[in-house]
């Protein structure tokens, strides 16, 4: 018999108890998996950003407008690439409770930009040569069931057009796939010069845009320089990483951070104590046991490491079939939010952080079993009966 | 009968002794019961917190007027040619001078920086007129003073300057590019109104180049039935057309969808929690049975039934949980309760919150540990039960 099976024999000796023990350590690797996803889709939108473009917004509030002016001007500042533009149009497909953005821009610079955002070079060429065309990010496209070619009607709760209706026509040109699953695809695009053509206010407005720098060590430096170039006019501006912009959008929300911490923690200091005393009682039991095995000759350090392989072999167990649950749930998340708070996926990351735990749960719990059986005396234990 | 109760009572006194004897599994399964009860309440009082504070906000006798389809101030608009129209509508009080009470107000973003993460927010800055306190009654200013039109003053919600940097009394803040006074603080019944800031709405729509044009209207009506009466006016005339709703019926609307995402997540997360907590039960009790079961077997060789034995497992595992549910409870009460949070609100703008636990949610916690209490104890109590005799002699 190998150490191994001793230990797996010994895991499962007491069935209903070790099974119990298993229950809540999946449970809470699968409340650790789903709310790491669920962190992970609040989250893309700071993760996936790129290091070399920036946010113009209004100072005031990102809310507000500026003149499309703005773009030309912009351009000439030194380490700039690109610079592009987007509006928010407030819109939504006949349900106004599904959220998705619906945004303005000017579309080869906004996908130039955006090398993320795939569309088929078929797909881009009918959306660039139509002004009424539409593109849709994935998560949309898959909410409503749109086909390429469809037509779509979408409304606005801001805008208005000159004849009072608040819905626009559009068509169907492509639809846009993340480069990978974490690309946040809730969104759909359409033409900014049809919208600013028909709608009745608004003007020569747009509501932010977004540069790209030559490197992004230029970006302090045209942060800066943008901003100063819009000093004292009535339309100041706030230039920042686009990371930075995302971040604080998300912080707008509230500590979710905290929250979401404080429940795994929760979860984690239960199955803590519930795995933790099963070990003890599991040692307390085979104390003769454990003489009987110093008796023969086992030495003290390997009957250490059969109580906390023991109880490694616990948490992993449990750990991977939660990791498992949670991986599973990450698709059906996805599935029932239709991303309406951004992509919900399972990265390596999340399982590389529960093996951390595994480990962790696994050393703990078994510690102070294994140190009391290292410690068993042997004459105590046998002559006591 | 009588000689089973009294068998009940010694033997689920005799159970409940023994607990000591067990100190670390059953404090174990308490602590695993506490924790998932307070995660529940935690969410719970969230969500109750924000929705009373979304829901208490807003009077029936009072119209909100918006564009039709804009579904909130932050996206509506008003001409001044409709404000003045709004004027002569039907329904709506009138001051002592004669004229109707009809506020028409302006509803802009401004950035607010948030003591707790030090990151800007988004605050809704209201533009209001002399009329507007006519209008909407139960507000209350509780240090400074009112504004003065013309003059760049603000006065602050309250929730305002418990949550964000520089509106402390008589401080001067740069919003919108301009330089404000904080001259007032004003209370608002614990409503959205808190989460403001108010300043003159003239100086605003010149600021914010909104020539005349406003974003809401609000009017104070005769009585809350007067309301159809001011649909019916808006409906008729083309040059209205707008969406007009009760103060109060419109703020429940914008609460339910927070406090609804909250619920979602709070629920099934405890539920999650109470599986795993159930399984520490299980053991727990299973321990117990195992350790008592020579003297279950014995009671059962002197004559003692299977019901003492079921009963008195049953009182333990329901006693540890409900232990669980009320320490659970008590530190959610100590450690949530008050304190105040922010979110996003339909407008896009900060509403502050405090998390309230109530008594009827502390008893959904309660019971929650009952359930945990009960399935964790019913299965250890039927094997009690059913101790074989033999058990007694068996050396362990």
């Amino acid at each position: 018999m190998t150490f191994l099976d001793l230990v797996r024999k010994n895991l499962f000796r007491k069935k209903l108890r070790t099974i119990l023990t298993v229950v809540a350590i999946v449970i809470a690797f699968a409340i650790f998996g789903v709310l790491a996803t669920f962190q992970n889709a609040l989250n893309a939108g700071v993760d996936t950003a790129g290091a070399d473009r920036l946010m113009v917004t209004n100072k005031i509030n990102f809310t507000l407008q500026m003149p499309v002016a703005y773009v030309q001007r912009t351009r000439s500042v030194e380490g700039v690439k690109l610079v592009s533009h987007a509006d928010w149009f407030g819109g939504y497909f006949r349900d106004p409770r599904i959220f998705f953005a619906a945004i303005a821009v000017d579309p080869p610079t906004y996908l130039d930009i955006y090398p993320e955002y795939q569309l088929p070079p078929k797909h881009r060429q009918a959306f660039l040569s139509n002004r009424t065309a539409l593109v849709a990010g994935k998560a949309v496209a898959d909410q409503f069931g749109w086909k390429v070619g469809d037509r779509i009607p979408l409304k606005s709760n801001i805008f208005q057009q000159m004849d009072g209706s608040d819905s626009w026509d559009f068509t169907l040109a492509g639809i846009i796939k993340g480069e990978s699953a974490r690309i946040d695809t809730n969104f759909v695009l359409f033409h900014y010069d049809y919208f600013k053509g028909t709608r009745s206010f608004g003007g020569d407005t747009i509501g932010w845009m977004i540069i790209q720098t030559r490197s992004a060590k230029d970006n302090a430096r045209v942060m800066k320089e943008v901003d100063s170039l819009f000093a004292n006019s009535p339309f100041e501006t706030e230039t920042q990483t686009e990371q930075a912009f995302a971040k604080a959008f998300i912080e707008q929300a509230g500590d979710l951070g905290f929250i979401i911490t404080a429940v795994v923690g929760s979860a984690f200091a239960t199955i803590l104590l519930i795995a933790g005393n099963t070990m003890m009682l599991t040692v307390r039991e085979r104390t003769n046991e454990i003489a009987v095995m110093k008796t023969l000759g086992f030495a003290s350090e390997r009957i250490f490491a059969l109580v906390i392989g023991e109880s490694l072999l616990l948490a992993v167990i449990g750990g991977a079939l939660g990791v498992f649950i949670a991986w599973l749930s990450s698709f059906a998340l996805q599935n029932a939010t239709g991303g309406t708070f951004g992509p919900m996926t399972f990265t390596p990351g999340i399982a590389i952080w529960s093996v951390v735990l595994m480990g962790l749960l696994g050393l703990l719990t078994g510690w102070l079993p294994a140190v009391r059986a290292m410690r068993i005396n042997v004459v105590a234990a046998l002559g006591g009966k | 009968m009588g000689r089973t109760l009294n068998q009940i009572a010694a033997v689920t006194m005799m159970n409940l002794r023994s607990i000591p004897g067990r100190l670390w599994i059953s404090l174990s399964t308490v602590v695993a019961v506490a924790l998932v009860t307070s995660v529940l309440l935690a969410f719970l009082a969230m969500a109750n917190g924000f929705q009373s504070t979304v829901q208490g906000t807003g009077a029936a006798d009072v119209a909100v007027m918006l564009r039709k389809g804009s579904g909130s101030e932050l996206n509506s608009t008003i001409s001044r040619e409709q404000a003045l129209l709004l004027e002569d509508a039907p329904g709506i009080a009138r001051g002592a001078d004669g004229k109707a009470l009809v506020s028409p107000e302006l509803y802009v973003v401004v950035d607010g920086i948030k003591k707790s993460s030090r990151t800007k927010a988004n605050l809704p800055l209201r533009g209001l007129s002399a009329r507007a306190d006519q209008v909407r009654r139960g507000v209350k200013v509780s240090a400074g003073r009112m504004f003065r039109s013309g003059t760049n003053e603000l006065v602050v919600g309250r929730a305002v300057s418990r949550q964000f940097e520089g509106f402390e009394l008589g401080r001067t803040i740069k919003l919108a590019s301009q330089k404000w006074t904080v001259v007032g603080e004003f209370e608002a019944g614990g409503s959205v109104f808190e989460s403001e800031i108010w300043a003159d709405v003239a100086l605003l729509q010149g600021l914010y180049q909104r020539g005349s044009t406003v974003q809401t209207v609000r009017a104070r009506l005769r009585d809350p039935t007067s309301l159809a009466e001011l649909k019916k006016f808006s409906e008729s005339d083309p040059r209205l057309k707008l969406d007009v709703q009760a103060e109060n019926a419109y703020y429940a609307e914008q609460g339910k969808g927070m406090s609804d995402i909250i619920l979602y997540l709070g629920w099934p997360l405890a539920i999650a929690m109470s599986l795993g907590a159930l399984a520490g039960a299980l053991n727990t009790m299973y321990a117990s049975v195992d350790a008592r079961m020579r003297e279950i077997a014995t009671l059962r060789a002197i004559g003692f039934g299977g019901a003492p034995a079921f009963v008195g497992t049953m009182a333990e595992s329901l006693l540890l949980s409900v232990i669980g549910g009320v320490v659970g409870a008590i530190a959610t009460f100590l450690l949530f309760d008050g304190i105040s949070a922010a979110t996003l609100g339909s407008n896009f703008t900060q509403v502050v919150f405090s998390l309230k636990l109530t008594p009827a949610l502390v008893l959904q916690g309660v019971i929650l540990s009952l359930v945990i209490g009960f399935a964790g104890g019913v299965f250890p109590a039927w094997r009690a039960a059913r101790a074989p005799l033999l058990a007694a002699f068996k050396e362990r």
